[in-house]
């Protein structure tokens, strides 16, 4: 018997418990002189984000930096961190990353603090200058809830080896009848309602009436009857279109995209189609990072928030293992390959802003996404 | 004949309830009550307004897509205890009959099986009923045509993964009702002239009810509170109610809409199984009182 492949066997039992014990002491042992910060580390900084921003790639630097350990919540859904920190658990968390409609909301509500945007001049100067102070999405009263540290589009998400990008110029496909059953809307809030609103003629981003929101639930009923799939998640969603049985993601945009071209995908790519009735029919989704109010206000947080929008992290945070999306740091680009440029569709980004509205929370949302649930019971 | 009666008085009885009642009161009474204070609040721009009002259970009870999905999941919850009873009985007559040679090994693999993450399991389905998966090319390759089946994002795909999931509670409990009956009992009714259809049905099958019932049971609950399945295989086709109260509380951040629904969800499946206990228990009366 070869040395190393003699297995359980090859040893009696005593041995094997020995060597059982003695590991388990190791491992205790490991547990307790390597528990890496935590225990020693001067501070302890909570922070609530989506998955990404945890990397160890950013998150280990800057520890070892400012000698502080960052416990992370990863959030599942944007809307339910807000009820989440705005039911108390604000007081846990000193960080918070989400989608900014949500951050934007957090000022207001009491949730972040407001951050004065001389102390982060230094951060907007680097930023294209869409995204410099002062920045309206985040702003509320003069006062700005946050910085911003992603963003991307959400427009049709298409395979062009089965069709061209013209087509797509428009959202007509989604109910036409030769399309049917190749379509798959994306699960994700409010994110595949407004485009579709956006087409029905109604602006989502402002008080709707009665009869808008009947458009609306028009609109939702003809494109579930020709939509192949509901999905929430990304992979199902993205092995669909590269085998081509969807030939186009509704309600993803660049999140569902990216990461697929960096993978060599480039073929699937992610437009804005154009305006129609004068209103543009893409959306911005952006994310943002605000600095939650408690007892404590931790400086060191807010040197987090100036760190996570550096050029070097935010090139980090661009390109993660699940997702690559777009960063508000001008300089960033420059850090960027011209594969990961391509893959970020940058040379389209501008177009994309241009034809879209920016996302907020819209007035009526919650009447939108009864809707949505009404009509998806009864497909 | 001497029976043993306890009271509650009784210290021994007391210490041996305890800690049973305590996490029932920490883990299930008081965050039924919690649910059930939650269901009569109100939200107002997503948070949480201690209002004590009827709104939500107004919309509950007006809004018919909430009943629509309710009653879907009842129908799909029942067609899935049908069919895993339909699939456990046999393999658990089987592994207590022809196969007790192999029935550890089999156990075991069952086991494994049952113990693999229902994730994985579940999107593994994906691979093998998607349009270009394995149970297509596998029907292709025996002539049977391209692309003939059509089941991923469908409510059979749904049933399929619940039925996976779920029959191997049936499987067991049935199994050990199953290798309880003693043999001699089947004996005799052959040596009565009994065919072994007859005695199957007479015999073996009314001894075996306590499993069957006890996995019946078992799936129609678990059936109710199918998430995955319906999210992943269904494809939005036909949401059940726990997408429903997902959504109500994560995406709408309607917390006392999703506690009010699960209450829903809660009474349905207790008024279900009510009944049925009431249809078995009746029956069982009618059979003795015939056999008498």
């Amino acid at each position: 018997m070869k040395k190393g492949t003699s297995g359980i066997g090859g040893v009696d039992r005593r041995a094997m418990l020995k060597g059982m014990g003695g590991l388990g002491l190791a491992v205790a042992g490991a547990g307790i002189l390597g528990m890496p910060r935590g225990a020693s580390a001067a501070e302890t900084l909570n922070y609530m984000c989506w998955e990404g921003y945890n990397a160890p790639s950013i998150l280990d630097p800057f520890q070892k930096q400012k000698d502080v350990s960052i416990s992370v919540d990863l959030i599942t859904d944007s809307a339910g961190g807000f009820a989440k920190l705005a039911a108390g658990a604000s007081k846990d968390f000193d960080l918070v990353s989400s989608d900014s409609p949500w951050i934007a909301r957090m000022g207001p509500a009491g949730i972040c603090r407001y951050i004065d945007d001389k102390d982060f001049a230094d951060q907007y100067a680097e930023f294209y200058p869409q995204f410099r102070a002062p920045f309206t999405p985040l702003q509320f009263e003069g006062k700005a809830t946050g910085l911003p540290t992603r963003w991307g589009w959400v427009g049709p998400t298409v395979n062009t080896k089965f069709d061209k990008l013209e087509t797509w110029s428009s959202y007509a496909p989604v109910f036409d009848a030769a399309y049917k059953d190749k379509i798959c809307l994306l699960d994700w809030g409010d994110w595949p309602i407004m485009p579709l609103a956006l087409y029905a003629g109604v602006n989502p981003y402002v008080e709707l009436d009665q009869p808008a929101l009947d458009e609306v639930r028009k609109v939702l009923r003809a494109a579930f009857k020709n939509t192949r799939a509901i999905v929430a998640d990304l992979a199902i969603a993205q092995k669909g279109l590269i085998d081509g049985s969807f030939r186009a993601l509704i309600g993803g945009g660049t999140y569902a995209t990216s990461s697929l071209r960096m993978k060599g995908h480039d073929y699937i790519q992610s437009i804005v189609p154009e305006p129609k009735n004068g209103l543009k029919q893409g959306i911005i989704w952006m994310e943002a990072t605000g600095l939650i109010a408690n007892d404590r206000d931790s400086k060191v947080a807010a040197d987090f928030l100036k760190y996570i929008v550096s050029p070097e992290v935010a090139k980090q945070l661009s390109i993660t293992e699940a997702t690559c999306n777009l960063v508000p740091n001008a300089k960033t680009e420059a850090l960027f390959s011209d594969a990961e440029k391509k893959a970020l569709q940058m040379d389209y980004m501008w177009t994309a802003w241009d034809n879209s509205h920016f996302h907020t929370v819209a007035p009526n949302i919650d009447d939108m996404l009864a809707i949505w649930q009404e009509e998806l019971a009864a497909r | 004949m001497r029976t043993d009666s306890k009271r509650w008085g009784d210290p021994v009885l007391v210490a041996a309830v305890a800690p049973l009642a305590v996490v029932m009161l920490l883990f299930f009474i008081i965050p039924l009550l919690m649910t059930v204070v939650l269901s009569f609040q109100t939200t107002q721009f997503y948070r949480l307004s201690w209002t004590w009002d009827l709104k939500v259970w107004t919309e509950v009870f007006s809004k018919p897509h909430y009943w629509t999905i309710m009653v879907r999941t009842v129908a799909m919850a029942l067609v899935c205890v049908v069919v895993c009873v339909l699939i456990a009985f046999p393999a658990a007559y089987a592994l207590a009959t022809r196969l007790r040679a192999y029935n550890a090994q089999i156990q075991i693999l069952i086991i494994f099986a049952f113990l693999t993450d229902a994730v994985l399991k579940t999107f593994g389905w994906i691979l093998v009923l998607d349009k270009s998966g394995v149970a297509n090319w596998l029907l292709a390759h025996l002539g049977l045509g391209h692309e003939a089946l059509n089941l991923l994002f469908t409510p059979t795909g749904t049933m399929i993964g619940m039925v996976y999931g779920l029959v191997v509670y049936p499987m067991f409990t049935i199994y050990l009702s199953l290798v309880r009956i003693d043999r001699d009992l089947v004996l005799a009714a052959y040596d009565s002239g009994a065919s072994r259809l007859r005695a199957f049905f007479e015999v073996t099958l009314p001894l075996a009810r306590p499993g069957l019932y006890c996995g019946a049971v078992l799936v129609f609950v678990l059936s109710l509170g199918a998430f995955l399945e319906p999210k992943v295989l269904g494809g939005g086709t036909a949401p059940l109610a726990s997408e429903l109260i997902r959504q109500s509380f994560e995406t709408r951040v309607n917390w006392p809409l999703g506690a009010a629904l699960t209450l829903v969800l809660i009474v349905i499946g207790a008024l279900s199984l009510s009944l049925a206990a009431f249809v078995l228990m009746r029956g069982s009366a009618n059979h003795e009182r015939s056999v008498r």
